[in-house]
């Protein structure tokens, strides 16, 4: 069982607490009706799949409730870190040069 | 006292004998004893038949890693508490205690299945790929059935388990998994600077190799009495919690630890309300293994013979239990340890015959200790063979001079103690991932790099002697503490009489006897020999990942914790490589075998899920309602009157409902409170339907898809206030419709005002269906109109019902009249009663779920989730009327413009009329064209709803067909299971009042 | 509703009575309106709670508050919040029955909600509360002492919790 930080809550809280919430930074279009099939079909169905760092949705779904994003190492299953909805993707660099 | 007891060893306590039984005959022991040494201490070797070649087999072991001594027990109050394959080495004896051993028939000492082991050629590796695969039709009849007899030890019980079983989380600064020196000193050292520690140890009391060990001495003092003082330090810590008996089972992400606790497996008497086991999920911000090493048995022929026994296990059952395994053993070894076992043996009283040692040399100071004791050594000696069946009575032995084995001779004895070599026991660090590094000069594998927090103390990392041990957990607290941020002060420990020594390990043993009919067992368990794991390298197995499947070395359930390390060295033997480049096989957990139990804990019986109830299921219960499960609900299915099957008691609470009234508890409808000053746009973007102009005081069914424009969830969703909609959804649905709904509001749309808020359990909610809903509604609402004019067919008020608070509803899932009342959960028993009391005068019926599924199936509305799957748009479930044709944009719009969504023949949802109207089709069932085609028939749809209805006098069905809104009228046809099929004429899937006039009752 | 008491050595197990409870959203900027309409300063921070007589306050979200006062006192409470939606957009929503409420009390109340509680106990402030997990229900937990504490779990969740509550109680009592 992972433990994760909840940046709303800022504490680091048990797996259980947590439910997962697919790959982050897919926006909904403002305006869906716009995009051709192909693009539609790309938001809809088309995934990085990434073996590697992992930008993902989380939400803490028993605790303050709220959707967060989190990368995370799909082949060590390590938190790298977790960051509030609407942030943008950390660099690693940064993240890395934090650690 | 019994013949192997030796007065004055041990740590059993002898002012209390115990009774106890093996094989339905009675033994004695003394508290403390485990049923391997309590056998012992009567002379019995003899504890088991192999899994495959049903051979005699004697204990090797005084510990969890026992491959051999494996038994039944039956715990105090018997039935229900059988339990196979337990290890005779670690079940503690008990007065009452029944035991017997496995594997045998008619009896251990005569086993007619040892007929097995003189069909050695049959069963070599790879036996069950080459032996079943041919002919084919020997499968059924004589392979299967001989696998399944031969499939798994022991016997599986055949009662439920009565006992309890629990478990609990646990947060600690320090884990210490192993109470020998190392991990005593780590605790010590950890829970002095303050940390809050967890020492744990799988055997009944601390101590480790120490109490196998009493001669050493540490700061002045002999061995168990700085034990006592240690234990008893520890104790006196507040922040330290000892647990004994207790597993560390697994190793797992971000340092959880799995601990099996047994907590009355070793009584007597047990507490009532005691349970047996517990599972602690613990959770440490340093973690520090100290889990010893295991002593590798030597290879060679008819080393399984019983008797023949670790040296080290001789010597933890003389020292820890006053047992003498012999009283003429020989020794066999290629590491000093065993020395000292012969030496205490010895001491004790044997009559040690002769340590054979196959190393050239050994230190002086050893043959000395040997001579004086009169022991005979064979230096450069080989082992080829052994005396006895039942129980090992002489070891053939010859030199080995210049890579040649000279000519035998036989050193009889009444046991060998063998030692290969000890084995660090990292199965815990594997479970990590951590990587291990092969010691070239040890030849075993240590820890390498560490992906947990975690120190690995002691033998574990290839250290040998007790001051080592003390020095390196005391350097593993230290650290750990250090990783906490602390500073712990670094303890010294003078010890004497420490017995360090070194060896060396190898491949099965030479002998001047054909290699190839030696029966040199590798792996005890599972019954692999050298030869077998030299056979697979010759057909072709070259990774030690292959070599294990196809010999099976390794995969008993003592996960190779012998037989790993010697299967390997002599497959790299065999494949002329280095050992680190035929690689190392991964342990997983559980490390030792882990009763289901303790995995369920508290999940079994009513606690094996939760089961939801609502305020009114008392009440269905005390009126002899039958259930089913919807989601985690029990819902009232429907109430059999006597004699009633479900048919009658459907068919008559369908009657009475179109006829005059039927009372519903819909309490498990998931409801949520949208509110707020967007909360109108929100509901725009979320449903499909257009709420802007649904006045306040009005309902409308909703519907919502996924974002790839299938039908998710409904609900009937009434406009309280400008700001506040009253949703409802499935039951099943509640929680994922709410999350859907936050997760755009989070993330898509935060920058609308509306909030959220589940009140599924804040209400109860009453159904009243039939022409006299009203009659029996109106004498209790206060402070509406509830006529037909005031209050039309979808409509909500806030009232008061019986004086309660109330949301009341105007809507109807039957066809008929139809009211929902809300009122806060408390109140729901006592209103539905007084409805009842009131309803009385119209033959008020209660009705379960299956009549409202035939009633609306009658109307035709559908139940997501039996007549949708996931892959059903608006238009193919007919309810294209539902979309906001004007709105810009909802959830799933723009999908139902996508070319797989509009392409033609689509599987459409239409009703089913069967050409005999009393045949009920199955759910589920499939639809053909054409019955006569050729099989495998095209299939082109499925039944997804069928009932019979009472009202039609006839059966009805829906279901999703290619095209079906093209095929009104045509006659399909649903293949049966025996051969025949069934017509049906596609129709509407409305099939009682078209015109919807019952709703219209004034 | 009288209040069950299953009562061990260590540790009391007791179904409290019921409470006007209402789930309060609104946005952090806004929040002294809620302040003033509920009659206590509401805490900011997730976890922390604020007491006053029969009157607290819990913050369980960014946006998110559980409200408890006398059940007398809930019209009243609907009505002032009322009268200030229209000028401060919020949510007050009354769940006094959607939760049931159980009170753990006694020396072993830790070890007693450790049995279905996986985060650590003993980081939660006295005076504070925390939307968690106990088994497999999600309850509201508030930490009224060191060693007293409340559960409030949906109610068809009730007695499954209440149920291992009480199975757990006992295995403390015969201190196994
Ligand atoms: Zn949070």
């Amino acid at each position: 069982m992972l433990l994760i930080h909840c940046p709303y809550c800022d504490d680091t809280l048990p797996e259980l607490e947590f439910a997962y919430a697919g790959e982050a930074h897919i926006d909904r279009p403002a305006d869906p009706s716009k995009l051709t099939d192909e693009e539609w079909r790309d938001f809809l169905f088309i995934r990085t799949n990434v073996k590697g760092v992992h930008a993902e949705r989380w939400r803490h779904i028993n605790g303050c409730g709220r959707f967060f994003n989190a990368l995370r190492d799909t082949v060590s299953d390590r938190f790298l870190t977790t960051y509030k909805a609407g942030e943008a993707r950390p660099d690693m660099q940064t993240l890395e040069a934090a650690e | 006292m019994t013949e192997y007891r030796v007065e004055g060893r041990g740590r059993v306590n002898r002012a209390k004998p115990v009774k106890f039984t093996f094989d339905d005959k009675t033994y004695e022991g003394f508290e403390g004893d485990t049923v391997a040494s309590a056998l012992l201490a009567n002379g019995e070797h003899l504890m088991g038949r192999s899994f495959k070649y049903h051979r005699p087999r004697g204990v090797v072991t005084a510990s969890s890693e026992e491959p051999n001594a494996l038994i039944g027990t039956t715990r105090g109050g018997g039935k229900g508490r059988f339990e196979p394959n337990t290890r005779a080495t670690m079940q503690e004896i008990y007065a009452g205690l029944k035991t017997e051993s496995q594997n045998k028939w008619p009896s251990l000492k005569f086993d007619l299945g040892a007929i097995n082991d003189r069909l050695y050629m049959l069963f070599s590796a790879g036996f069950y790929y080459k032996t079943f695969m041919w002919p084919r039709s020997f499968w059924d009849s004589v392979y299967e059935p001989f696998i399944r007899k031969a499939a798994g030890l022991g016997k599986a019980p055949t009662e439920v388990d009565p006992d309890h079983y629990a478990s609990r989380y646990l947060h600690c600064d320090v884990l210490v998994v192993g109470s020998g020196p190392s991990g005593i000193a780590a605790a010590l050292t950890a829970g002095r600077a303050g940390s809050k520690v967890v020492l744990v140890d799988e055997n009944s009391e601390m101590g480790g190799t120490l109490l196998s060990e009493p001669s050493v001495s540490i700061d002045g003092q002999p061995a168990w009495e700085w034990l006592e003082g240690a234990m008893a330090e520890l104790d006196r810590m507040p922040n330290v919690t000892r647990m004994t008996r207790t597993t560390a089972m697994g190793y797992y992400h971000q340092n959880m630890i799995g601990l099996v606790q047994k907590l009355t497996d070793h009584m007597a008497d047990v507490p009532e309300g005691a349970p047996r086991e517990r599972m602690w999920r613990v959770r440490a911000k340093e973690v520090v293994l100290a889990q010893g090493a295991i002593e590798r048995p030597m290879v060679f022929d008819g080393n399984d013979t019983p008797g023949i026994m670790m040296a080290g296990a001789a010597q933890t059952f003389l020292n820890r239990f006053g047992v003498l395994v012999g009283k003429k053993p020989v020794v066999l070894t290629s590491h000093d340890s065993a020395w000292y076992s012969a030496f205490d043996m010895a001491d004790a009283g044997a009559k040690v015959v002769a340590i054979v040692d196959t190393r050239e040399t050994v230190s002086q100071a050893l043959l000395d200790e040997a001579n004086a004791r009169g022991i005979k050594t064979y230096l450069s000696y080989t082992a080829t063979g052994t005396k006895g069946r039942l129980r090992v009575s002489a070891l053939r032995v010859n030199p080995v001079r210049n890579g040649k084995v000279g000519s035998a001779h036989l050193l009889f004895c009444d046991a060998v103690l063998v030692c290969g070599g000890w084995t660090p026991s990292l199965h815990l660090f594997s479970h990590t991932k951590g990587s291990l590094h092969w010691d070239e000069e040890a030849k075993v594998y240590l820890p390498g790099h560490k992906t947990e927090d975690v120190h690995i103390a002691g033998a574990g990392r290839g250290l040998w002697g007790i001051a080592a041990a003390l020095e390196d957990g005391t350097k593993a607290g230290t650290d750990a503490v250090k990783s906490l941020g602390g500073n712990a002060g670094v303890a010294t420990y003078e010890v004497a009489d420490d017995r360090t020594g070194t060896g060396i390990t190898q491949k099965e043993l030479p002998t001047d006897r054909s290699a190839g009919k030696a029966k040199a067992f590798v792996d005890f368990q599972n019954d692999v020999t050298a030869k077998d794991i030299r056979l697979a390298v010759r057909e072709g197995m070259k990774s030690i990942e292959h070599v294990k499947r196809y010999t099976t070395n390794g995969m008993a359930t003592d996960q190779g914790k012998l037989s790993n390390m010697n299967g390997l060295t002599i497959a790299s033997d065999a494949l002329g490589k280095e050992a680190p480049q035929v690689g190392l096989t991964t342990f997983r957990p559980p490390y030792t075998p882990t009763t289901f139990g303790a995995f369920a804990g508290y999940h079994k019986g009513k606690h094996f899920e939760v089961t939801r109830k609502t305020p009114i299921d008392s009440w269905a219960e005390e009126h002899g309602a039958e259930f089913e499960p919807v989601a985690l609900w029990r819902r009232a299915w429907y109430f059999p009157m006597a004699g009633e099957d479900m048919h009658k008691a459907v068919a008559r609470e369908c009657k009475a409902t179109r006829e005059s009234l039927g009372i519903f508890d819909a309490s498990t409808l998931g409801k949520i409170e949208v509110s707020g000053p967007d909360a109108t746009e929100f509901m725009n973007r979320m449903y499909t339907n257009p709420w802007t102009k649904l006045g306040v005081g009005r309902a409308r069914y909703g519907l919502l898809l996924g974002e790839e424009g299938f039908i998710r969830d409904d609900g009937v969703i009434g406009r309280m206030r400008d700001d506040l909609f009253h949703v409802t959804t499935t039951t099943g649905g509640a929680a994922r419709v709410l999350n859907m709904m936050e997760d755009y509001l989070q993330t898509e749309w935060p920058d609308l005002k509306v909030w959220l808020t589940s009140t599924t359990e804040e209400w109860a909610t009453i159904a009243l269906n039939g022409p006299n809903a009203r009659k029996v509604l109106a004498p209790f609402v206060e402070g509406i109109d509830i006529s037909d004019e005031a209050f039309p067919h979808m409509s909500v008020r806030e009232c008061t019902v019986a004086g309660f608070p109330s949301r009341l509803f105007r809507i109807s899932f039957t066809g008929e009249l139809g009211f929902e009342i809300n009122v806060p959960a408390r109140h729901g028993k006592e209103l539905w009663e007084k409805l009842w009391a009131e309803g009385q005068k119209y033959d008020i019926c209660p009705y379960g779920t299956e009549t409202m599924h035939v009633l609306r199936a009658e109307k035709g509305f559908i139940i997501v989730g039996q007549d949708t799957d996931g892959t059903v748009t608006p238009q193919d479930a007919g309810i294209g009327w539902a979309i906001g044709k004007k709105k810009p944009d909802f959830v799933g719009k723009r999908s139902l413009d996508r070319p797989d969504i509009v392409a033609p023949n689509r599987k459409q949802l239409v009703g089913l009329l069967t050409e005999d109207p009393k045949t009920v089709l199955t759910e589920g069932a499939q639809i053909v064209a054409d019955p006569k085609q050729a099989k495998p028939m095209k299939m082109i749809g499925h039944v997804t709803s069928s009932y019979w209805s009472e009202s039609l006098g006839r059966s009805i069905a829906m279901a999703v067909v290619e095209g079906g809104f093209d095929r009104m009228d045509d006659t399909l046809h649903i293949p049966t299971e025996n051969g025949d099929a069934v017509p049906a004429k596609v129709t509407s899937t409305v099939f009682y009042d078209p015109a919807g006039d019952r709703l219209k009752v004034e | 509703m009288n209040a069950p008491v299953t009562s061990f050595d260590t540790v009391s197990v007791t179904v409290l009575p019921s409470v006007a409870r209402f789930n309060l959203r609104i946005a952090p900027a806004d929040l002294s309106v809620a302040s003033a309409a509920f009659g206590l300063t509401l805490p900011t921070k997730i976890g922390q709670g604020a007491q006053s007589g029969d009157r607290a306050a819990y913050c369980i979200g960014p946006d998110e508050w559980l409200l408890h006062a006398a059940e007398a006192d809930q019209q009243a409470i609907v009505s002032a919040f009322a009268a200030v939606r229209a000028d401060t957009a919020h949510s007050l929503v009354v769940i006094s029955d959607r939760e049931m409420t159980i009170g753990i009390d006694g020396p072993d109340a830790l070890a007693l909600l450790s049995v279905g509680c996986p985060i650590d106990l003993s980081r939660l402030p006295i005076g504070g509360a925390k939307r968690t997990v106990f088994d497999y229900a999600q309850v509201m937990l508030i930490r009224d002492a060191e060693d007293a504490f409340r559960v409030e779990v949906w109610r068809s969740y009730f007695p499954h919790v209440h149920g291992l509550l009480e199975i757990a109680a006992r295995e403390l009592t015969v201190g196994l």
